[in-house]
């Protein structure tokens, strides 16, 4: 009796230890997966968009939407569209006051936007998403690190024509400085389409 | 009669085209963003109680602002989201660590123009003080906002 007890805290401790291993990978693909998803309803969103233009075969409107890779996420633009600076922007509120940290990413980068807090007065509009999950106890124990993983996904589209002009999703894996960071790089690749 | 007709419609039209040219120019043109010294500053509520320890702080730092209980009595308006998580065992365990982990992010916007004239975001892994830290950091860098602009 008292040797099996001591054959089985060992399996115990083995099969606790395999469980919490395995829910660390497991998690982080299921969240790439949330955001390739994502993606693609940004992607569909974006073709939705285009289609309100006559004459535009289904071709043509894989041709518009350009996405590329970049180093945290996934960027993708319209026919090459650009937004003039000073331009007035209108942040939705986003789950979690992610907003705020967009706006505050909109300054750190400098920018060169005008965020109105007034929709009525705004010529372009930011909406999105953002996720943000904090290290368990298992990621401190294996890992050592105790910080977050933040992902969010923002679009820009004209009020005036309400089409989707730039979309952007990013993933951070042990972010520094958690939604601070994820909100800087989406304020940073807005900077790329922002007419200086 | 009709060379005077002529010369009126042109004059018309050069008027149109220079008002609708200034126009243009204002709409894409930047923002003054500056904060006046002694500016009515109303703080909007918080989640987490933050606004307190935000005008706490900005008492503190001395920012060069006057914080007003009424929204109509103010020029600028804070707004923003703060979050606090409290160490957990795991954190006191492994990583030896008692301190919180805050986040907080605030704007100052413009009431009568609705323009977001400056913003700031805070991340602390472990704050000493908690909110107080992190409250206390988005003063200070409204301070400097205001004196060196």
């Amino acid at each position: 009796m008292r040797s099996r007890k001591l054959l089985m805290s060992p399996v115990r401790t083995a099969l606790i230890l395999y469980l919490a291993i395995y829910s660390l990978p497991a998690r982080s693909s299921t969240s790439q997966e949330t955001n390739s998803t994502q993606n693609q309803n940004k992607e569909e969103q974006n073709k939705a968009a285009d289609s309100g233009k006559p004459g535009s075969s289904d071709q043509a409107k894989k041709a518009d939407l350009k996405s590329a890779p970049t180093d945290e996420g996934q960027l993708a633009t319209i026919n090459d569209a650009k937004i003039p600076s000073y331009s007035k922007v209108y942040v939705a509120p986003i789950a979690g006051g992610f907003e705020n940290y967009i706006i505050a990413g909109l300054r750190n980068k400098k920018v060169s936007l005008t965020v109105v807090t007034d929709r009525s007065k705004a010529d372009y509009e930011i909406s999105g998403v953002s996720d943000s999950e904090k290290a368990g106890w298992a990621k401190m124990l294996f890992i050592g690190s105790q910080n977050s993983n933040e992902q969010a996904s923002i679009k820009i589209s004209d009020l005036k024509t309400g089409a989707v002009i730039f979309g952007y999703s990013v993933h951070k894996t042990n972010s520094l400085r958690g939604r601070q960071s994820a909100g800087e790089a989406c304020a940073k690749h807005i900077k790329q389409i922002v007419i200086e | 009669m009709s060379y005077k007709r002529n010369v009126v419609s042109i004059l018309v039209l050069l008027v149109v085209a220079a008002v609708s040219t200034s126009l243009a120019g204002e709409k894409n043109a930047p923002p003054s963003q500056k904060i006046p010294k002694g500016a009515k500053v109303f703080v909007a509520p918080i989640e987490g109680g933050y606004d307190t320890y935000l005008k706490d702080a900005i008492a503190k730092k001395k920012v060069p602002v006057e914080i007003v209980a009424n929204r109509d009595q103010a020029d600028y308006e804070i707004t923003g989201t703060s979050e606090s998580q409290k160490a957990s065992t795991a954190k006191k365990v492994i990583l030896g660590n008692w301190h919180s982990r805050e986040e907080a992010s605030i704007t100052l916007s413009n009431i009568k123009s609705a323009e977001v004239v400056w913003a700031y975001s805070v991340h602390q892994e472990a704050s000493t003080h908690g909110k107080k830290s992190s409250a206390e950091s988005c003063a200070k860098h409204l301070k400097e906002a205001i004196e060196n602009q």
